[in-house]
């Protein structure tokens, strides 16, 4: 579950107890200060919105969807904990006729939790095949418009239907009866939740999804199935949000439906988005500064401007400094950061990484990799693949054949049916005839994350990487997914193939940082690191110089080998083809049109003719 | 049958004002892939200069065109402070930066205005009720519908006969080739938030009408409505966003007039429940428009 068990559990703990630390010590510390009331409801105040935030750090964070309905899903958990915790007199006063014979029920305050916690969940999986199906990816704007509505729904539920909500009209607020009075069973589910957002960053799940969130196709591409991995980020996400919101129920001692609306979630929004979204340590900074700032606020417009001694209030400034000014300062907040800094002040640096990289410095080279000398033989094949887009045919009954250890090289002018081709073989296109297989599995239909696990893997013509994760992450990702559902394969370690693609001295930095030439091998290392039957390479030396082709080729062979893999590479590169390639497949209007070893295929009259067109006749 | 019919009346009036939300957000997405949250702000504003201009002394008829000129420079102006300092940032900036621009203005009204709700009086024909046969039908629905047919007859001549039209729908299918070809990126992205700030002027006028008060947060409802109905049709669809909102006004009415009475007041919530079905089922919206994942 975890790629590396000191930096992926080891030190998110550390790093959790040490932002936990620092937290709740400097609550304590204003409290002590300040030493009122008020500064320590504002305390307790900002510990539940942390783990909230926190909560709905996991999904954002690690999905890059901007979610609302985090605060819906609190909503329902807010309800079920009351419902569940009120004492049958108290209902009596408030819901007499509730359904399902909930006023005569009463359970403690920690089974009405965990029921809140269960029905959220309940609902919440719901909701998320919704987001699949809306085709939830990172940024993308009909999940988010989604999630805006379960906000709106569990709010008009709360409203309307107040035999089990007490509702809303005339102030009545539905009373819990007791409120909480002592302050552990926040700092236990702080910390808890710390944890987890952690350990759930760093987890197989959690990487996935970042990486499915830095470039969706690209995923899919090695064997990632976003959907499982966003709805196992949405699920945790929502057990922390609704511990966080019974909690923040149970303090305050009642439950309104605008408590969990949209102030609510602006709030928690703007602290996650200023501290940084990305980051749990990001999260915990922007509770704090957001915290901190509001109350600044508030203050102001209460009591006015003052500032060495001089008091504003009869001053021109005095209109500006208002009640409710936090509520301006929050809008304010939000938009300044999304037009100045909209990855927040952390971006996605965490602490316990920090710390990681700063104790574990001395890493050795590692060994390189040697050529497997025995494989499992197996053959490519794709036979009579026609795909007609309209009346436009594309390709008409192409095929091409490949082995073990063997590099195929497919070749042909513009328009030739290439990248449909790969289209088809890399299940982005349906062809409308004909099969693909490797041994005798057949792939034809398979979505593309299957396709790479079946062992068919791809890299990309225009780069995809996951750019903001460092080189070895990239790789990382890569393997994880091998570990699972290339088992029976002979697997790579990361670090020697990040050496062999001559990376080892930019293993720590992000991808998006990396030039173009060590792109292409990063892509070529993480293609590798899926112990692929099959790599196929997209036009891998597109916008290289000659010399740069050159080396690619070696390069190219020496990868394959050491993972046992057969290579099928398009290019239009004739020398970059004829150099790397064991056959060749030459494509013309839809066609093969030669095949042979590249000598045979150079004297071809027919390729000839096809490439150098009418010139050829003259 | 009559009630049926008047039902249905009902729904095209409601869903007129919807179609001319959802087409102003579905203008603005097209062009710069904005989901505008503000949206509903082009409401609250005009009618809270309504409010004022009825303290002093306007009446309605030289109130509309105020509303609707208020609506398309608030838009400008809004795009100029806020939008266009994140034009082609990512999708999730451009959200998170909707919702705060409503946010800060729904602040500044309850900062500067104040929290309570604001009367403006309705107009009294508004009221007033056609008999056709056994059907009778409020006025108000049929000046809205006819209004907004007009209206989008105009936005239809616009974007399909005029040189700003088609620069818009240029930009609209490819912003960078549309620039390429010396269309003005500054000058179209303004005129789609015009454009936009135009039909939500008409929309302002009904839905104050309607409503007949202001709240600082009565910017929520319309964008809500507008957003939804820009979805359910298709995002990216300009026609689809007009037929999501008449979708989105006759499924309200008609659910309204279906549910038992006890759970009537759910209908809002039936509605999004109906929404989410869509979507589970037709992912791409009423209208959906192809898009093609490009490797």
């Amino acid at each position: 579950m975890f790629p590396d068990a000191r930096r992926d559990v080891l030190f998110p703990v550390i790093g959790s107890a040490v932002l936990f630390s620092v937290l709740v010590g400097g609550g304590m510390l204003y409290q002590t200060i300040i030493g009122n009331g008020a500064a320590e409801r504002l305390m307790t105040t900002m510990l539940i919105d942390a783990i909230i935030v926190i909560g709905i750090q996991v999904y954002i964070g690690n999905t890059g969807i901007l979610s609302f309905g985090h605060i819906g899903f609190g909503a329902v958990a807010g309800y079920a904990f009351a419902v569940y915790a009120v004492s049958p007199e108290e209902k009596l006063k408030r819901i007499p006729n509730a359904p399902f014979g909930l006023t005569d029920t009463q359970v403690g305050p920690t089974l009405a939790m965990l029921i809140a916690v269960v029905v959220t969940l309940v609902f919440a999986f719901i909701v998320g095949i919704g987001l699949a199906r809306s085709g939830a990816q990172s940024g993308a704007v009909a999940p988010t418009v989604i999630t805006l509505a379960v906000l709106f729904v569990t709010h008009e539920v709360a409203k309307s239907w107040p035999q089990l909500t007490g509702g809303n009209r005339g102030g009545v607020s539905f009373a819990i009866g007791a409120s909480l009075d002592k302050r552990w069973p926040i700092l236990l589910a702080l910390f808890a939740a710390l944890l987890g957002a952690r350990l759930y960053g760093q987890s197989r799940s959690g990487r996935l999804a970042t990486a499915a969130r830095e470039d969706n196709l690209a995923a899919r591409a090695m064997g990632v199935n976003p959907l499982v991995q966003q709805m196992t980020a949405l699920l945790i996400s929502v057990i922390v949000v609704s511990i966080g919101s019974s909690l923040r129920v149970w303090q305050i001692g009642s439950i309104l439906p605008d408590r969990f609306f949209f102030d609510y979630a602006m709030l928690t929004l703007v602290m996650l988005i200023v501290g940084g979204r990305n980051s749990v340590t990001g999260a915990v900074l922007g509770v704090a500064v957001m915290t901190a700032a509001l109350e600044l606020a508030r203050r102001l417009g209460q009591e006015g401007f003052e500032i060495f001694g001089i008091g504003l209030d009869q001053a021109p400034l005095d209109w500006v400094f208002r009640e409710n000014l936090n509520s301006i300062v929050l809008g304010i907040a939000m938009v300044g950061f999304m037009i100045w800094r909209p990855s927040g002040i952390l971006e996605d640096w965490e602490f316990d990484r920090w710390l990681y990289r700063r104790l574990d410095r001395d890493e050795v080279e590692p060994e390189r990799l040697v050529e497997l000398d025995e494989v499992p033989d197996l053959r490519f094949s794709a036979s009579d693949i026609s795909v007609s887009f309209g009346g436009f045919h594309a390709l008409s009954g192409a095929g091409i054949t490949a082995a073990s250890g063997e590099v195929v090289g497919i070749i042909g002018p513009n328009g030739a049916g290439k990248t449909t081709f790969v289209n088809v073989i890399t299940g982005m296109v349906e062809p409308t005839h004909g099969e693909f297989s490797i041994g005798d599995r057949s792939l034809t239909g398979m979505p593309s994350f299957e396709l790479s696990r079946s062992g068919l893997v791809r890299t990309f013509q225009n780069l995809r990487m996951f750019g903001a994760l460092t080189v070895r992450e990239n790789v990382e990702t890569a393997a994880l997914v091998a570990r699972e559902h290339r088992a029976d394969r002979q697997l790579p370690d990361v670090d020697p193939l990040i050496r062999e693609a001559g990376l080892w001295e930019h293993r720590d930095r992000r991808a998006r940082e990396l030039d173009y030439g060590n792109s292409r091998r990063l892509e070529l290392a993480r293609a590798a690191a899926m112990a692929p039957s099959f790599m196929l390479l997209d036009e891998p030396t597109s916008g290289m110089s000659d010399s740069e082709s050159l080396t690619m080729i070696e390069q190219v062979r020496h990868m394959a080998a050491t993972v046992g893999a057969g290579v099928i590479v398009i290019d239009h590169d004739l020398g970059f083809i004829t150099g790397i390639s064991d056959r060749i497949y030459v494509f013309d209007q839809g066609r093969v049109i030669a095949e042979g070893t590249p000598a045979e295929v150079q004297a071809d009259p027919r390729v000839q003719a096809a490439y150098l067109g009418s010139m050829a006749g003259d | 049958m009559s009630e049926l019919l008047q039902n249905l009346i009902d729904g095209l009036g409601r869903g007129s004002i919807y179609a001319l939300l959802a087409l102003g957000v579905a203008v603005v997405f097209g062009i710069m892939h904005l989901l505008n949250f503000a949206h509903g702000e082009l409401i609250t504003i005009p009618a809270y200069v309504t409010y004022w201009a009825f303290n002093n002394g306007w009446n309605w008829w030289t109130v509309v065109p105020l509303i609707v000129i208020v609506a398309v420079l608030s838009s400008l102006l809004i795009e100029r402070i806020a939008f266009s300092r994140v034009r082609g940032a990512k999708d999730f900036t451009l959200l998170l930066t909707s919702f705060g621009v409503h946010f800060i203005v729904a602040a500044g009204f309850l900062l500067y205005v104040s929290a309570s709700v604001k009367q403006i009086p309705r107009p009294t024909w508004a009221a007033n009720t056609v008999a056709i046969s056994a059907v009778r039908i409020e006025l108000f629905d049929i000046v809205v519908i006819a209004v907004t047919i007009v209206v989008l007859a105009g936005t239809t001549w616009l974007l399909q006969r005029t040189m700003f039209g088609l620069a818009l729908r240029a930009a609209a299918a490819d912003f960078d080739t549309a620039r390429l070809m010396g269309i003005k990126s500054d000058s179209v992205i303004r005129g789609a938030f015009a454009l936009s700030g135009f039909l939500a002027g008409i929309a302002a006028v009904f839905w104050i009408m309607r409503e007949g008060q202001v709240t600082p947060t009565a910017g929520i409802d319309p964008m809500l409505k507008g957003v939804l109905a820009a979805l359910i049709g298709g995002l990216g669809s300009l026609r689809g966003a007009v037929l999501g909102g008449f979708v989105l006004g006759l499924a309200e009415v008609l659910l309204r007039s279906w549910l038992p009475i006890e759970i009537q007041n759910l209908t809002t919530g039936f509605v999004f429940v109906m929404i989410a079905l869509l979507f589970i089922f037709r992912p791409g919206g009423l209208v959906s428009v192809p898009q093609v994942e490009r490797v």
